[in-house]
């Protein structure tokens, strides 16, 4: 059966989605548009596809990635334009293009995520103050931070690992970072935890708000 | 809204407040002439999950000079960081404050959301009681089932919509735009909304009371105000407006998937049920209708489920025939249709089989008294023997488990009633063994709820039992549904006493209500939320006694809070159904063609509409 990669946007309201509404959300957009959906077997059968890694409430996606299966072939360019009439505002889809049958599930080659994150400041800086904070933490050998994963658990852990490349500049005030982190089988790092590192342990006067994230894509794991 | 998006951050579900979803309608604020707020005064999850939201945002906005936007009431979270922001209550479409509204409009689906209603006028920074508002201030109005004892929130509260809304409220509207708004004169907008048939004014009505408390009258202040307000009832059911394209939410919500109203209205006659008189009469819809606004809903929405919906849907006349349309038409799409509530029979379960190609883990039966002499006296209407080919039926079509509803303290119960549910729901599971049904599978759940007497039933009249009486009976119930395969749920007896004095009080509970909102009291349906002493302490700081009003019998020459509301049913017909009961006689389902006599017919001037069997419509 046809697979097709789906390339989209989340933005807007939509960036409010949680993962698990994403994927009913989507679900009941392709029915609107009537998709020829292939579906799984068993006692509650869905239509096959799936998304790449979650995008944590709240952050913006510029690229992201669905898998879809079909039942039968459909030109590109005609998904495309169906699916965007049924999404709502600040789902989008910005590319559609057909994958080999037998190419490897979507979760499984994900393993790095960039993003462009906004932090206010507390007070005025220069950039080589930024620059700073960015080396310091870029020449730690390790960072140990403790991640709340429930109600009452948490855990430690060393997230420098999974930091592959961090630069920043000022701009209107505010620091703009670019993170390129670990996600997927291989670990997760989140920006905010980035944020709060550099703030806490490398001397960055970020505001105790909620910074802007945006993940600007997501890509296969660069050979080692 | 850049001051929103920074509080989204920081709450749970955050798409409980982003509006956006699919079928949402964005009307243009400077060229409408008239802006409602819908206000559900409870979380997202729930009011999303209610017909009558969609129904009326489908009425309101399908005019052109009129809008309507949605608000709910924030958890606690949120109104945590609202309140420390300053931001108002906002509506979910335009993110407007509510203040900013020409009509902000409440549904009163339960007395424990009462509270929530004073937290969102408070938090939309309106005062809280009727006679302090200006012209600046939205009218504030209300309706659903509560409304029909409106008198706890009577000071809070504008003008009431008596019964169905989708005529009334257009004739509202039309009036408001006639009348170029209420903050053209509120005083006597109010005055001529009370000339509308179905509209309740409190304001315009002067209550007095007899040494003692009882109430000694309820009488219009002024000329142009009825003595006595009718309910509203649709007319030719099968042509009502019906939204076709709902709102379809992002969160995954109490009820979601499609809801198709199949008929409105109950005749059963259960004589606890408030739902079954204030809906009256019965009206069924054409299949050819279901069918052309199914079709339509799942073209709309996407959803893979729709579900029948209506009081009791087994009953609906065509029931068999447009389940099996919709399983062709909808089945090879995926889409399956779903049953809200089964009827205590065989019929019932056949259905739920062919609906259901997909087991389900349980299905649910509402026998609510566990001897037929209690049964008759409830005139439930259904025997021990109904119930034991349902679930055998249930057993052998591969449902592994059962859930059994009961009430206790319905009047007259006696230690064996109590015993018979225990009884019953053992012969259920004995049942389920020589059916075959694996025993490490194998469940009986019975769920317990405390009766709560309700206006304009049969049993108004009736006291609650005591809260103590209420936790022993509990207990005893616990103590003898002790066995593997069985378990034991029950419902919070303090929440139902709560409910027995909403739902029979007075004008005078209005301190208490302000007063338990102060202490903190808000979503008082929820556990994790109810807290009882703050309701104790408002009670005592008002010098008002919750007794009085939950244990009290009411007296059949008392004049009740409710005597103005007129539902359709006589007042002699439910003194009958009463005495009826306390003999232990059923009275038959007025669908069988024989007329029970509740008087409705000839006060609202119209019939039921039920449709034959076979073919077409049935005078």
């Amino acid at each position: 059966m046809p697979r097709y990669r789906i390339e989209f946007r989340k933005e807007g309201p939509a960036r409010f989605i949680s993962h698990l509404d994403l994927v009913r959300t989507l679900e009941r957009a392709m029915r609107r548009a009537g998709l020829p959906l292939a579906f799984s077997q068993g006692f509650n059968p869905h239509p096959r596809f799936s998304l790449g890694a979650p995008l944590p409430v709240g952050v913006k996606g510029e690229k992201e990635y669905l898998d879809l299966e079909l039942v039968a072939v459909l030109p590109v360019d005609e998904m495309l334009k169906r699916l965007n009439d049924q999404l709502p505002l600040g789902l989008k889809v910005t590319r559609v293009w057909r994958i080999p049958d037998d190419a490897p599930a979507l979760m499984a080659t994900i393993e790095k995520a960039t993003y462009r994150v906004d932090v206010s400041l507390a007070r005025e800086i220069t950039q080589e103050d930024l620059q700073k904070s960015i080396d310091g933490l870029l020449a730690a050998p390790e960072i140990i931070i403790t991640r709340r994963t429930g109600e009452n658990r948490e855990k430690v852990l060393d997230i420098r690992p999974g930091i592959y490349a961090l630069s920043g500049r000022l701009e209107d005030g505010r620091a703009r970072l670019e993170m390129s982190l670990a996600v997927g089988s291989r670990g997760n790092v989140r920006p905010e935890e980035v944020v709060r590192v550099l703030a806490d342990k490398f001397g960055l006067p970020a505001e105790d708000e909620q910074p802007g994230v945006v993940r600007t894509g997501l890509y296969p794991a660069e050979p080692e | 809204m850049v001051e929103l998006e920074q509080v989204l951050h920081r709450v749970q579900k955050p798409a409980r407040y982003t509006g956006g979803e699919w079928n949402v309608i964005h009307k243009e604020w400077d060229k409408t002439a008239v802006k409602v707020a819908f206000a559900f005064p409870d979380v997202y999850e729930v009011g999303m999950s209610h017909l009558g939201l969609q129904i009326l945002y489908h009425v309101v906005n399908s005019r052109r000079d009129a809008l309507m936007e949605r608000t709910f009431a924030p958890w606690v979270d949120m109104e945590g960081v609202m309140r420390r922001r300053g931001l108002p209550l906002f509506t979910l479409e335009s993110h407007r404050p509510v203040g900013d509204f020409d009509i902000l409009a409440f549904t009163l689906q339960y007395e424990m959301t009462f509270t929530n209603i004073l937290n969102m006028l408070d938090l939309a920074g309106i005062p809280l009681r009727s006679d302090q508002r200006g012209p600046e201030h939205p009218l504030v109005i209300a309706g659903g089932p509560c409304a029909f004892n409106p008198e706890p929130l009577a000071s809070f509260i504008d003008l009431f919509v008596i019964g169905e809304g989708e005529e009334v409220f257009q004739e509202l509207l039309d009036l408001y735009l006639e009348l170029g708004g209420h903050r053209a004169g509120r005083r006597r907008f109010l005055h001529r909304a009370a000339g509308i048939a179905g509209i309740y004014v409190p304001s315009l009505y002067r209550v007095d009371y007899r040494p003692g408390g009882i109430l000694a009258g309820i009488e219009p202040v002024t000329g142009g105000v009825p003595p006595k307000v009718i309910k509203r009832v649709i007319r030719d059911f099968d042509r009502v407006p019906f939204p076709v394209k709902p709102l379809v939410p992002f969160l995954g919500v109490v009820h979601d998937r499609g809801m198709l109203e199949v008929q409105r209205g109950c005749t059963r006659g259960c004589r606890f049920c408030q739902a079954g008189v204030i809906y009256r009469p019965v009206r069924e819809k054409s299949p050819a209708t279901l069918l052309r606004q199914a079709e339509e809903i799942v073209k709309h929405t996407g959803y893979d489920e729709l579900s029948l919906v209506s009081l009791s849907t087994a009953d609906y006349s065509r029931v068999q025939e447009v389940v099996r349309s919709m399983l062709d038409r909808f089945g090879g799409m995926g889409v399956s249709v779903s049953l809200p509530s089964l009827r205590v029979d065989a019929f019932s379960v056949a259905l739920a089989r062919e609906v259901q190609r997909v087991r389900r883990a349980s299905l649910t039966f509402a026998p609510e008294a566990g001897t037929q002499r209690l049964r008759d006296v409830i005139n439930k209407g259904v025997t021990e023997e109904n119930l034991m080919e349902a679930v055998s039926a249930a057993f052998a079509a591969g449902w592994p488990a059962i859930k059994l509803y009961f009430m206790i303290g319905l009047p007259t119960e006696e230690e064996e009633d109590l015993q018979g549910i225990a009884d019953l729901a053992r012969r259920v599971l004995a049942r389920g063994r020589e059916l075959g049904v694996p025993r490490n599978r194998l469940r009986v759940t019975v769920s317990v709820s405390s009766f709560v007497p309700k206006s304009h039933t049969p049993f108004q009249w009736e006291p609650q039992v005591e809260l103590e009486e209420l936790y022993r009976r509990q207990r005893t119930l616990r103590g003898q549904l002790k066995e593997k395969g069985l378990v034991f749920h029950w419902h919070e007896a303090e929440t139902s006493f709560l409910e027995a004095v909403l739902a029979r009080g007075d004008r005078r509970l209005d301190r208490v209500l302000e007063e338990a909102w102060r202490l903190g009291c808000r979503f008082d349906g929820w556990s994790e939320c109810f807290d009882f002493a703050k309701w104790q302490k408002a009670f005592r700081t008002t010098g008002l006694d919750p007794a009085w009003y939950a244990y009290r019998r009411y007296a059949y020459d008392d004049l009740l809070p409710w005597d103005h509301i007129d539902a359709g049913v006589s007042r002699d017909f439910l003194i009958r159904e009463h005495r009826r009961a306390m003999e232990g006689k059923t009275t038959p389902d007025c669908r069988t063609g024989k007329c029970p006599g509740c008087g409705l017919c000839p006060t609202l001037e119209i019939e039921p509409e039920v449709l034959d069997r076979a073919e077409g419509v049935s005078g």
